[in-house]
């Protein structure tokens, strides 16, 4: 019998190690292969370039403008949310009438693709009829047509707004669990002895949150890290580059200029970096573990 | 329950291999299977009918599988990767077919062309530039189209307009009149980056001539050669002057061609595509709309007409080599299914049995510019290699973002093109 169960055990958990192992590990070993290549997508005859493709990518401007669009991206993609989330939560959190509305209207676009957000906002930032320019308009410019997601200057922050309009609810909604475990005694306690509405929520609310924040960073970290498919359909990674990422600068090489070896050797570097965050992190979670128990 | 488990395995386990089997024998005498970008809503249809006229007249069926015409670019690559092109596929004729015959992805098709005789089916001009690569047929040319200025006619006449412009003088006169009436001349729609290849391509063919584009776009010649300067200033000159819409970037090519239909743009520089595009909006071809091909500049430079020809090419490892010819034959020779076709498309037929009648007025006026001209040459990025087009792409928009920087993007784009060539 305990055989058999063995048997079973082995034979259900192959199942989904099979699939793990042909969608992520097989990809994942063949992009470290295809780095040291000069792969084109087309070729059965490539060459094996050694290092040249990670050598290249110290001389490639584009690369280096991407890294420091991943940086805003991810600071902000991480920041942004949680503050807003974190806002919305202890304004909801009080008994204020429709709460449970607001609480549904700011969780609705969390429910929708990156795609339809992406598309919504490109309507929004529209220079001559959008929502954003028509609101300015009417407050008195009427020349107005500042072309947001066509700028340089403003496309990726244009993308970060959508972004963080999107994954706010996520990060509210956790927010609200956890306020909901923080004993209103302990509140009431301070406010009798004399703590003010602000030193409350900075001494005593966002501490107790802790496992709350460590939740919502660890998801925002991790879809900032995914985050591919609004920046594709809001911008492309443009105006010519100036809103690519890693991850649309690694697009654009392989899939655009056919130069599969080279983004390979990106999606190398990027792995690497991610590898990296993620392990920082649980370092530091195995910190806050310590300590909430 | 374990043992209902175990049957479904068992199940599964012998009827799979048979079911499989019984696909591949299918498929190794009759499928065909296909993947093409034809997915506009006219399109889409159009083909469906013409493998059914392939299918009716042949013992071959079609296993077709289109995607969209942008996403298409990255589907035949992932496809190509994982070594499982169709049999057959459509693409731009050009640096692109080029590319992956250079990569041994494609199968010759030089003993169909030869025994159809497609030598007196396919316009030479066509032919020549479109389906010879390094010295072998790979392509046959279903459809081709045709880069003009088109025009909003009744915006013309309610400017006053009744004279359109041959050369550069009178063009910029033209803008410069239209402007003074409170009408933007130029709709440009460069969100997508491609549609403003035409101006480059245009200002440089008109003044440096083909000969001289044919070896930038080869690598033979920079960026930062006087002649790039040249048609680009010309370009800049037309920018600051205000005759553009402004946003060029925030619009896509349809945004561009809604502005010169509605009336809030006069015209745009695009492929024939566009008459299919504002048919289906309820334009009337010839009464609502016309085109005027783009002037000319130099003396002496060659005149030469700008446009994508979309071919069907053969996999180097396709499945079904003689259902796949014989669809390549068919597509190509057989006037009706080329008529019906460039009609649906808006496109031009390089059959030369396709009776012009069926063009209407502003596709048989683009047919015999296109006859009449000295050169037929591919838009920018069908005419230089992929790495080198996206540096090209890039810089179009970058220009029409800030015109001011031409030299420096010039600079840049020079050392950028370089180092793609060498990759």
């Amino acid at each position: 019998m305990e055989t058999q169960n063995r048997l079973w055990r082995v034979l259900l958990l192959a199942l989904p190690i099979l699939v793990f192992s042909v969608l992520v590990i097989w990809p994942l070993l063949s992009s470290f292969y295809y780095s040291f290549t000069n792969w084109n997508g087309f070729n059965r005859d490539y060459e094996f370039l050694g290092l040249r493709n990670f050598a290249k990518i110290w001389t490639d401007r584009l690369f280096f403008d991407a890294i420091v669009n991943t940086t805003i991206w991810m600071v902000a993609a991480l920041v942004l949310p949680t503050l807003t989330g974190l806002f919305l939560a202890l304004l909801l959190d009080r008994q204020v009438r429709g709460a449970r509305i607001f609480k549904t209207v700011f969780y609705l676009p969390i429910c929708l693709s990156a795609i339809v957000v992406g598309q919504i906002w490109i309507w929004i930032y529209q220079p001559d009829w959008g929502l954003l320019n028509t609101i300015v308009k009417l407050a008195g410019n009427p020349d107005f047509n500042y072309a947001w997601l066509a700028r340089p200057d403003s496309a990726l922050f244009a993308v970060i707004v959508a972004w963080s309009w999107q994954q706010t609810g996520l990060s509210m909604v956790i927010y609200l669990a956890g306020l909901t475990s923080i004993p209103s005694e302990m509140l009431e306690v301070c406010e009798i002895e004399g703590a003010t509405a602000w030193q409350r929520i900075w001494r005593v609310v966002i501490p107790l949150l802790t496992p709350s924040t460590v939740v919502v960073v660890a998801l925002s970290m991790i879809n900032s890290l995914k985050g591919f498919d609004i920046l594709y359909i809001m911008t492309g990674g443009g105006p010519f580059n100036s809103s690519d990422t890693l991850a649309m600068h690694m697009y654009n090489e392989s899939f655009k200029k056919y130069l599969m070896g080279y983004g390979s050797a990106i999606s190398v570097v990027l792995f690497l970096i991610a590898l990296t965050i993620i392990g920082v992190y649980f370092r530091q979670l195995r910190k806050v573990d310590e300590i909430y128990g | 329950m374990t043992s209902i488990l175990r049957r479904g395995f068992l199940g599964t386990a012998i009827t799979a291999p048979l079911v499989t089997a019984a696909t591949l024998a299918f498929a190794d005498g009759h499928e065909v299977t296909i993947s093409h970008y034809f997915t506009g809503e006219l399109g889409l249809k159009a083909f469906q009918e013409q493998i059914d006229r392939f299918e009716a007249a042949t013992d071959y069926a079609l296993k077709d599988s289109p995607v969209g015409h942008e996403d298409f670019k990255t589907d035949i690559l992932v496809r190509a990767s994982g070594n499982s092109l169709p049999d057959v596929f459509s693409y731009w004729a050009g640096a692109r077919v080029q590319f992956i015959v250079d990569s041994n992805a494609l199968h010759p098709i030089d003993d169909m062309w030869d025994n159809a005789g497609l030598d007196s089916v396919v316009a030479k001009s066509v032919a020549d530039s479109a389906t010879m690569y390094n010295g072998n047929r790979y392509l046959v040319p279903f459809n081709y189209h045709y880069s003009g200025v088109f025009y909003n006619k009744a915006v013309f006449a309610d400017a006053g307009i009744d004279e359109l412009p041959t050369d550069w003088e009178g063009f910029v006169a033209l803008c410069e009149e239209l402007n003074a009436k409170g009408v933007t001349p130029i709709a440009l729609g460069s969100m997508n980056r491609w549609p403003a290849q035409f101006w480059f391509d245009y200002l440089l063919l008109r003044t440096a001539g083909p000969d001289y584009r044919a070896r930038l776009m080869a690598g033979d010649a920079s960026y930062d050669d006087p002649e790039v300067h040249t048609a680009m200033g010309m370009w800049k000159d037309l920018v600051d002057a205000g005759h553009f819409a402004e946003n060029a970037n925030a619009d896509s090519w349809t945004d561009a061609s809604d502005k010169v239909a509605r009336g809030d743009a006069a015209m745009t520089l695009m492929g024939t595509w566009i008459t299919g595009y504002w048919n289906g909006l309820g334009l009337v071809p010839g009464e609502d709309y016309d085109f005027f091909p783009f002037p000319s500049i130099s003396e002496g430079v060659a005149e030469a007409s700008v446009g994508p020809v979309d071919g069907l090419v053969m996999a180097a490892n396709a499945a079904n080599v003689d259902g796949a010819k014989a669809f390549l034959e068919y597509m190509v020779s057989n006037p009706d299914v080329q008529a019906a076709w460039s009609k649906a498309q808006g496109a031009l037929s390089a059959n030369v049995n396709v009776d012009p009648s069926n063009y209407n007025s502003v596709m048989l006026k683009a047919f015999e510019t296109v006859a009449a001209s000295e050169v037929f040459a591919f838009n920018y990025d069908l005419a230089t290699p992929p790495p080198v087009a996206e540096v090209g792409l890039s810089m179009f928009s970058r220009f029409m973002d800030d015109p001011s920087k031409l030299d420096e993007i010039l600079a840049q784009v020079a050392t950028d093109a370089s180092a793609a060539f060498e990759q």
